[in-house]
């Protein structure tokens, strides 16, 4: 082929504050491909997209569109451009119809009259064309997360766009949802079209890209097409050397001896739960224990009960009908304090909510809920400020949290830098029972590794993870069983032998085994 | 270099960075009343001198700063201590009053008894009429979530009221020309540290509550929750801390605190009750508490600086006949170059 290719990304450089986002970054993106952008999270993948889009301004660097040098201020221009991005946080309005929305920002056909009638029709037919059904007029705020990223797609497929941007895409959706998904990509690109797949999931990847880029730390570190290319050299290039790939869990699994222990003597027991939401699901009559040396996972669509669930454990909601047991002691009655302080630890999944303080120090975050036990405090309630610090500096160490030091104030960090905070505040100490919801996100590669490894660790020492995670890898990966939550309900427990992903999939779209 | 240098090199780094906004901030607000004044034809040289200087040329413009530095320290902590947990204690002013008015009425009452007793006895009934008068809004706060900035604040008024009743109707000594009750037993009367110029005794009682409140928020557990609480309410209860007690506990602090400053000002200044008495303290202690930023270790040498200005102020309506707000809008331009500099920092990160 000898056409010009849809975009010629040049040199693209982009710093924010002394971290360099981008460095020198060169990308092509020709019509007819998916190409899936692969990286652990701040390697930049979303950085260069969001520059391609409009969102940031680059600090060096040229894209040209169909061969034509071009600047692109702002998102309105991407579109003029025919260029659409569909981000991982979607803005819809609600209480509109998918119709409505769509057509936001557009000028009406029957303009001044609100009639949508054509809009309708038009995305009917692109909804069929694609792949993508949807109701035009159903409303959004009664989709599913899946329905809604297809209208999410379909809002850029009605402006025309030459060249869709997907932002990990497949978070939301349960594995039949990404198959369908992929299919329409792939009618996508037949049309013509070029796909950029932004995802950190390599079976994602090899599954539906005709061609892939690597970036790692701001850099792209390689493209070619996909048939020249292994999951272990893509892998390498990820992560880099600083994971020894051989040994570790997120690319080779859970090695042998990793089994549960059998029996495994309960360490929780949820008999009967019912939680109250006022705003998201109820949850209802959930029975559930974790075992000693067990990691159990809670696999659901995000928005399920997961938050209102974890609430209810910590006694941070009002439940009813629920007797809980901890390590065979009833702790039903019990205040947050004291089910804390009966050993549970929490890595929420909230962080900036639930479980940071940013106008304290980096040492005084990792002691909270901690503070009044030895050797932070002393008998008679005093502060021990040298051992706060003095663990500070470990916790800072082990984990690799990026500060100046145990002093510096918490408002500081970054992101990744406060899941940090979160995780080395749970996982110092040999709780019985971690509850962690979403423990790794917004975590590098080699940052997650190291948390899977501590996660293991605490199986091996016989103590007790109840993991939530929007993450359907994560927890196959992890889990010694899984229950999947669907409307605030438990709708199945898999054992690890029984383990599969289209079946749990089915579960968490509310499909149950015997329909 | 030796670890030990290069670490003392650094704390005093951080030290110079941290006070040089506030160096910045005295200099600007004093060039701008410098303007202000040379433009009204006033020697502006002498009212610097008279300004920063009054303190410290006398032995009684010395013992006048540090008498005016325990009403404003208190009163500054009194409004702190609540913000460490985020809350807004603006009714210090009323606090002190009740806690002023039960001081006297016990040394009205028992004017009779010994020192021993009667002196313990009328401060810690000032605390304890402090702590009730806040009593209500923290009472409000933490069963219902009532804003408690609006609840402390209408209670200053509703505390003008009574002492204005208790002075001219109840222990009223009429040869006064004011609002006055008559005076307590002798046995209440704080004892002079030196006699001249007199210093009563409740600086130590002051220096001593600047420490304890120190070591509380700095050094203790429950300084700690106090501080988590501030930072993150949502975050402090979901890690299992009592987030509304911790509420109700610090506006009782505070509320004892200025009940404390009240009864100092009888036993120590006044010997009686006089409607008035408050002055202006509980302004002089926020703005002292918001130029610390709320540190408790700050608010003592801040309390310290206003009171030098307060001092200077009276002398300057004295000798110049410079009206004393003119200290008054310093302050104002401290406080607001200080918090500018925040906005600053803010806006280039």
């Amino acid at each position: 082929m000898n056409e010009q290719p849809l975009i010629r990304m040049e040199g693209i450089r982009k710093a924010f504050g002394p971290v360099q986002a981008l460095s020198d970054v060169d990308l092509t993106f020709q019509a007819h491909e998916v190409h899936g952008l692969v990286g652990g999270n701040g390697a930049g993948k979303t950085t260069l997209m969001n520059v391609l889009y409009g969102l940031y301004k680059p600090d060096a660097g040229t894209i040209y569109v169909r061969g034509q040098a071009t600047t692109i201020r702002s998102p309105r221009e991407a579109l003029a451009h025919g260029i659409g991005m569909v981000h991982q946080h979607f803005l819809q309005i609600p209480a509109f119809t998918v119709a409505e929305n769509i057509v936001l920002g557009t000028p009406l056909p029957a303009r001044p009259l609100m009639d949508l009638s054509t809009v309708e029709k038009r995305i009917a037919q692109l909804a069929h064309h694609f792949g993508l059904e949807v109701d035009p007029r159903a409303r959004i705020e009664d989709l599913s997360m899946g329905v809604r990223q297809r209208v999410e797609i379909l809002k850029a497929l009605y402006r025309q766009v030459q060249i869709l941007i997907l932002d990990e895409p497949t978070t939301h959706l349960t594995p039949q949802e990404v198959d369908s998904l992929f299919e329409s990509l792939r009618k996508m690109v037949d049309a013509g079209m070029s796909v950029v797949f932004i995802t950190h999931k390599l079976r994602e990847v090899m599954a539906v890209c005709d061609t892939i880029s690597v970036l790692r730390d701001g850099r792209l570190l390689l493209t070619r097409p996909r048939t020249e290319l292994s999951e272990a050299m893509i892998v390498r290039h990820m992560v880099g050397t600083d994971v020894d790939i051989g040994r570790s869990v997120l690319f080779s699994g859970r090695q042998q001896g990793d089994e549960a222990p059998t029996p495994m003597p309960p360490v929780l027991e949820v008999q009967g739960l019912w939680v109250a939401g006022e705003e998201g699901t109820p949850v209802k009559n959930i029975t559930l224990t974790v075992g000693a040396g067990e990691i159990m996972g809670i696999a659901g669509v995000a928005g399920n009960g997961q938050q209102e669930l974890v609430e209810g454990i910590l006694g941070l909601r009002p439940t009813r009908q629920q007797r809980l047991w901890l390590q065979g002691r009833d702790i039903s009655a019990a205040s947050t304090a004291q089910r804390l302080a009966a050993g549970i630890a929490y890595v929420p999944e909230d962080r900036q909510r639930d479980g940071f303080l940013p106008g304290a120090s980096v040492a005084y975050n990792l002691i909270l809920g901690l503070h009044r036990q030895t050797p932070y405090s002393t008998r008679r309630g005093f502060l021990n400020h040298r051992a706060v610090t003095e663990s500070a500096r470990q916790h800072i160490a082990q984990f690799h949290i990026r500060t100046r030091g145990p002093e510096d104030i918490a408002a500081n960090l970054s992101g990744g830098n406060i899941q940090r905070v979160m995780l080395a505040r749970a996982l110092t100490r040999p709780v019985p029972l971690l509850i962690a919801h979403n423990p790794t996100s917004g975590l590098d590669i080699p940052s997650v590794e190291f948390i899977y490894s501590r996660l293991l660790e605490r199986k091996r020492q016989g103590l007790a993870t109840l993991l939530l995670s929007d993450d359907l890898d994560e927890l196959l990966l992890l889990s010694d069983r899984i229950a999947v939550l669907y409307r605030g309900e438990i709708v199945g427990i898999l054992i690890r032998s029984q383990f599969d992903r289209y079946q749990i999939g089915r579960l968490m779209s509310g499909v149950s085994d015997h329909d | 270099m030796t670890e030990g240098m290069r670490l003392r090199l650094a704390v005093i780094g951080r030290l110079g960075r941290g006070l040089l906004p506030y160096l910045l901030s005295f200099l600007v607000a004093f060039a701008v009343v410098g303007l202000v004044l040379a433009l009204l034809g006033f020697d502006v040289w002498r009212a610097y001198r008279t300004i920063l200087g009054t303190s410290f040329r006398t032995s009684n413009g010395f013992v006048q700063t540090l008498i005016k530095w325990i009403p404003i320290v208190l009163q500054a902590l009194a409004f702190t201590v609540p913000l460490v947990a985020g809350k807004f204690n603006i009714g210090g002013e009323g606090q002190m009053i009740v806690g002023a008015i039960g001081a006297a009425a016990v040394g009205i009452l028992l004017a009779d008894l010994p020192l021993p007793i009667l002196l313990p006895l009328l401060l810690l009934t000032g605390v304890l009429c402090g702590m009730l008068w806040v009593l209500g809004p923290a009472w409000l706060l933490y069963r219902f979530g009532v804003n408690e900035i609006l609840t402390t604040v209408l209670l200053n008024f509703t505390a003008f009221e009574l002492i204005d009743f208790v002075a001219t109707k109840i222990w009223a000594d009429p040869r006064a020309g004011h609002p006055t009750t008559v005076a307590i037993g002798a046995g209440g009367m704080l004892p002079l540290l030196v006699t001249r110029p007199p210093l009563h005794s409740g600086l130590l009682i002051a220096l001593a509550i600047v420490i304890i409140v120190y070591v509380y928020t700095h050094h203790t557990a429950v300084g700690y929750e106090l501080l988590a609480t501030g930072a993150n309410p949502r975050a402090a209860r979901v890690f299992g801390l009592p987030v509304r007690r911790l509420f109700l506990f610090s506006l009782l602090f505070g509320g004892a605190l200025a009940g404390l400053s009240g009864a100092i000002e009888v036993a120590g200044v006044h010997g009686r009750l006089i409607a008035g008495l408050q002055s202006n303290f509980l302004l002089l202690g926020i703005i002292t508490g918001l130029i610390a930023k709320g540190n408790n270790a700050a608010v003592p040498f801040v309390a310290f600086f206003i009171a030098v200005l307060e001092v200077g102020a009276s002398a300057l309506q004295r000798t110049m006949a410079i009206p004393g707000e003119m200290t008054f809008i310093v302050e104002a331009l401290i406080l607001i170059f200080v918090l500018l500099n925040d906005v600053v920092r803010r806006y280039r990160s």
